[in-house]
């Protein structure tokens, strides 16, 4: 790496430049890290909030009614695992969760792209969409027992409902983004419009609807512990709901970890699959 | 008296209230040339191409291709864009072939024979593999070239191609497109807003006022520079002349606002 020092113009050199570290730098403005620094970091900042966490627990810091320790919450949710079925209600949980989401996503592709592709459509939809997409699910749970009493149905239709029209918005939204020029490139090619939608549209528009559908995935559990707690015998809303009757704190909280692990699960194996499906970007 | 191959016939084009082409614009393009559009920014330009591919159609009048009024787009009439000019979720050879995918007169065999040969053709068989976002800018223009050759395109429709891209690779690409229009013999209409660019590629200079677009020149360059136009061409005393009197028309086509 030795080069001859570069000679100024008038004769005086060039101040000789800095040299890089090799070391990258954690705090470049917006510069990249390894995929290992991350991993890393984050499972760092992990731990120590749950030593922090645990410290102040055993300190006597918090009440353990309202804040038990992390030990104290991964032994109750052992136990539970044991003795309360915990994994079958989390199980019964994400298989709501999933039928759900499908239903949303099945519906909610074809309508979003059909709103983009034909301006009459989105005409039509976007103000009914738009009015249902602001209310507050919690606000129609009455309605919906009295539509489909407090079976099954129920909390599927508040699930969908929670995600359907916000999704249709979100792949509306990724058709419109699809370049112009592409469509007509295909055009010029000699496509008809239903190759266009699929050959390349569709293409086009496939990283960010999967990158919206991950997301909308995580905001059908918000909608899941509602429809759990309101009306059900079985999953993790009716678990959390059951222990705080008792005062259970750790069991109420054992509940809400399992559905972060999960949510942190589902997102990072969708994030690894995003990525392993679009290389090329 | 023969058809002309390509021309446009008292073309009007208005967007609502905005006139784009107010007079009626007539035109005619002979087989194989090279036909450069020149004008202000704005003046209408990429519209009168884009009516050429199908992709607007005129208020009044109307465009033919071989004496046939051109309806909507088709591949032999092919397109390429300055930007998002290549699909980025295929490689480079997955898009040239991409160029040939609605045409159903061609085998799967004969398929992949043009497409090597215009991979060859544009310098870009090692590059097969690659994604567009691996390749330089120049490069994406050059398989949307190949694209559009090999889908069978007689007039490729060319709007800013290189507009993006720095000046010697611009230089490189304008001196291959020369060659691969002699040599493949295609009818060219290429927008830019380079009046060297202009002078180097075209057969004719066609210099618009602005909007709304009137024919104000129709300069034979190949009349006074030849039809081959190697590099060296930009350093002779002609092409600096033709260059400045280009400009200077250009200049007065803007008008003094600009
Ligand atoms: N689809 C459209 N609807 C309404 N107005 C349009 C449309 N397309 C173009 N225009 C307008 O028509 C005029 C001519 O546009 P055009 O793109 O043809 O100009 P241009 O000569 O290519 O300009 P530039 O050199 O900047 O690319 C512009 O004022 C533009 O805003
Ligand atoms: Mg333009």
């Amino acid at each position: 790496m030795s080069e001859a020092p570069p000679t100024g113009i008038a004769g005086k050199s060039a101040p000789a430049p800095r040299q890089p570290s090799r070391r990258t730098s954690l705090w470049a403005f917006r510069g990249a890290l390894t995929r290992r620094t991350q991993a890393a970091v984050g499972f760092g900042t992990s731990m120590l909030l749950l030593l922090v966490w645990e410290a102040a627990a055993r300190a006597g810091l918090v009440n353990a009614t309202f804040l038990p320790s992390p030990v104290a919450v991964l032994n109750a949710m052992l136990l539970m695992v044991q003795k309360q079925n915990l994994l079958w209600h989390a199980g019964v949980s994400t298989l709501r969760v999933w039928t759900a989401f499908a239903l949303a996503a099945a519906m909610a592709v074809p309508v979003g792209i059909l709103m983009s592709s034909y301006r009459v459509v989105g005409a039509a939809l976007e103000p009914i969409i738009d009015f249902i997409r602001y209310l507050p699910v919690p606000a129609l749970v009455p309605l919906s027992i009295i539509w489909f009493g407090v079976g099954e149905s129920t909390k599927l239709y508040l699930l969908w409902l929670g995600t359907f029209f916000q999704l249709v918005l979100l792949v509306a939204d990724d058709m419109r983004r699809v370049p112009q020029e592409y469509v007509e490139i295909a055009y010029t090619l000699g496509a008809r419009t239903p190759q266009v939608l699929r050959d390349v549209a569709f293409r086009a528009m496939l990283p960010g609807l999967v990158d919206n559908l991950r997301i909308t995935l995580g905001w059908c559990w918000t909608y899941l512990i509602i429809a759990e707690i309101v009306a059900a015998d079985s999953g993790i809303g009716f678990v959390i709901w059951t222990a705080r009757r008792y005062m259970k704190t750790p069991e109420v909280m054992a509940g809400v970890v399992v559905i972060g692990i999960i949510g942190l699960v589902t997102d990072q194996l969708l994030r690894a699959a995003h990525r392993r499906a679009f290389r090329y970007l | 008296m023969t058809e002309p191959y390509l021309a446009f016939d008292g073309v009007t084009k208005r967007f609502g209230a905005l006139d784009v082409v107010g007079q009626p614009f007539d035109l005619t393009i002979a087989r194989n040339d090279f036909i450069v559009f020149l004008g202000p920014s704005g003046c209408g330009k990429t519209t009168l191409m884009r009516m050429v591919g199908g992709l607007d159609t005129p208020t009044g009048g109307d465009i033919r291709l071989e004496g046939v009024p051109v309806g909507g787009p088709d591949h032999r009439r092919g397109m390429v864009f300055q930007s998002y000019s290549s699909f980025p979720w295929l490689t480079v050879a997955e898009n040239v072939l991409f160029g040939m995918r609605y045409r159903t007169d061609l085998t799967e065999q004969q398929k992949r024979a043009r497409r090597d040969h215009y991979l060859d053709l544009v310098g870009l068989y090692e590059f097969s593999d690659a994604y567009p976002n691996k390749v330089s800018g120049g490069m994406r223009q050059r398989v949307a070239i190949a694209r559009t050759l090999a889908a069978g395109s007689e007039v490729l429709l060319m709007d800013e191609p290189f507009g993006a891209l720095d000046a010697q690779r611009r230089e490189k690409l304008q001196v291959e497109l020369r060659g691969i229009q002699r040599r493949d013999t295609k009818t060219v209409v290429f927008v830019t807003h380079d009046v060297e660019e202009a002078v180097f590629l075209a057969d004719r200079v066609i210099v618009f006022s602005k909007r709304p677009a009137r024919l104000v020149a129709d300069i034979d360059v190949t009349a006074q520079l030849g039809a081959e136009r190697p590099l060296e061409l930009r350093d002779s005393p002609e092409f600096f002349r033709l260059r400045n009197g280009v400009l200077k028309l250009l200049r007065e086509a803007a008008g003094d606002d600009e």
